[in-house]
């Protein structure tokens, strides 16, 4: 553990722990949410917005409903 | 159909126009995840909204058309958008009758499990990683891998604090090889301690005691919001005399009048946050057992702005 006591950031990070590191996130987008949103989750932000738009109108013409219920609360 | 680029469009004009008028608000959640790249399946708006600005951001909204559509209050649950409700955590809710669904957005004007003032660490419209991360800590399974991505952003981005939200044994795993966690975040979160976190059944154990902590804390927050719901829909349905589709600022008045009478401001703190996270370790100490007590996050700085 690092026990500089008033480390509120990460050290720079060398060119090689930024690749391993991107590898281990990739890693748990696709187990955690599957081959093809890991994809869309690390394009760049104009082609993320335009898949998930594509993927949620897709959904909603095909009768998927994605509005949540009001409790009043926030879930 | 309206597109979902039209309707993101939409609450992002809302939300930039509210901020240009001085009131902080920021999207939040399903959204707020699809801008840091975690695509989320939501087609609604949740907002973050000063409570002290309530009053303003309602007549903003009362005005603000899609479509050619004024927005109403959605259904009879709704609370109204007043500073003494939002301060306590409720949640208010408006519908544009859009065809062939609905467009919804819901306020609230604290944070589920918020540590800090979002106010202050806005991303533009939208609310920091951060708090969309510590909001993610639900009772719902599916909410837990979006807070774990947020973490490994933050980091990636050079913030410790993503230590906070990693609740993936591999992840935490393989990130302290490369970067170890600063020993300060162990007040918070006393898991950071097991690192290298090379005991994986244990560390599976205590991740999962967490999860079961954080998720017993909504279960019993959101348990104390609805006990109050039944009376105030039953009043709000009564006074509205069967007339839909009211204005905000009628529809307004009359919620106002019903709350008065049946909704606390301050349910949590009535209740009191001590007792909650009490009652949840109690919960986890049956469930996971009496030895990860002590293993459990802090909590009681997770109640920001109640």
């Amino acid at each position: 553990m690092n026990t500089d006591p008033s480390a509120s950031s990460i050290p720079p990070l060398t060119a090689a722990q930024r690749r391993r590191l991107g590898r281990i996130m990739r890693d748990f987008h696709r187990r955690a949410f599957g081959e093809e949103l890991a994809r869309i989750n690390f394009l760049p932000e104009a082609q993320r917005k335009l898949a998930v738009a594509e993927m949620i109108d897709h959904a909603r013409r095909n009768g998927v409903k994605l509005t949540r219920p009001a409790l009043g609360v926030t879930l | 159909m309206i597109p979902y680029a039209e309707l993101e469009d939409f609450f992002s004009s809302l939300v930039a126009t509210a901020q240009e008028r001085g009131i902080a608000c920021a999207i939040t959640s399903g959204m707020a995840c699809v801008h840091f790249g975690v695509a989320a399946t939501t087609k609604d708006c949740d907002v973050l909204c000063d409570a002290a600005k309530s009053e303003d951001f309602r007549e903003l909204i009362a005005v603000t058309g899609l479509r050619g559509l004024l927005p109403t209050y959605r259904g009879n649950i709704s609370p109204p958008l007043d500073a003494r409700w939002m301060q306590g955590g409720w949640t208010s809710h408006f519908t544009w009758k859009t065809k062939p669904e609905d467009t919804c957005l819901d306020i609230f004007g604290i944070a589920p499990r918020g540590s800090s003032p979002w106010h202050q660490e806005l991303r533009g419209i939208y609310a920091a990683p951060n708090v969309v991360a510590e909001m993610k800590r639900t009772n719902r399974d599916k909410d837990w891998p979006f807070a774990t991505a947020l973490g490994g952003q933050m980091l990636d981005e050079g913030n410790v604090n993503g230590w906070l939200h990693l609740y993936d044994l591999e992840v935490l795993r393989l990130w302290s090889k490369q970067v170890a966690p600063p020993e300060s975040l162990a007040g918070s979160r006393p898991l950071l301690r097991l690192v290298p976190f090379a005991d994986t059944l244990r560390v599976k154990r205590l991740l999962l005691a967490e999860r079961v902590f954080w998720s017993e804390l909504d279960e019993l927050r959101v348990k104390i919001y609805q006990k109050h719901l039944r009376s105030y829909t039953a009043a709000v349905r009564g006074a509205s005399a069967g007339r839909r589709n009211l204005a905000i600022a009628e529809s307004h008045e009359l919620r106002l009048e019903c709350a008065l009478a049946h909704l606390p401001t301050q349910p949590l703190r009535d209740y009191g946050m001590e007792r909650m996270i009490l009652e949840a370790k109690t919960n986890v100490g049956v469930t996971v057992g009496p030895d990860v007590l002590e293993w459990l996050p802090v909590a009681e700085n997770h109640f920001y702005g109640l």
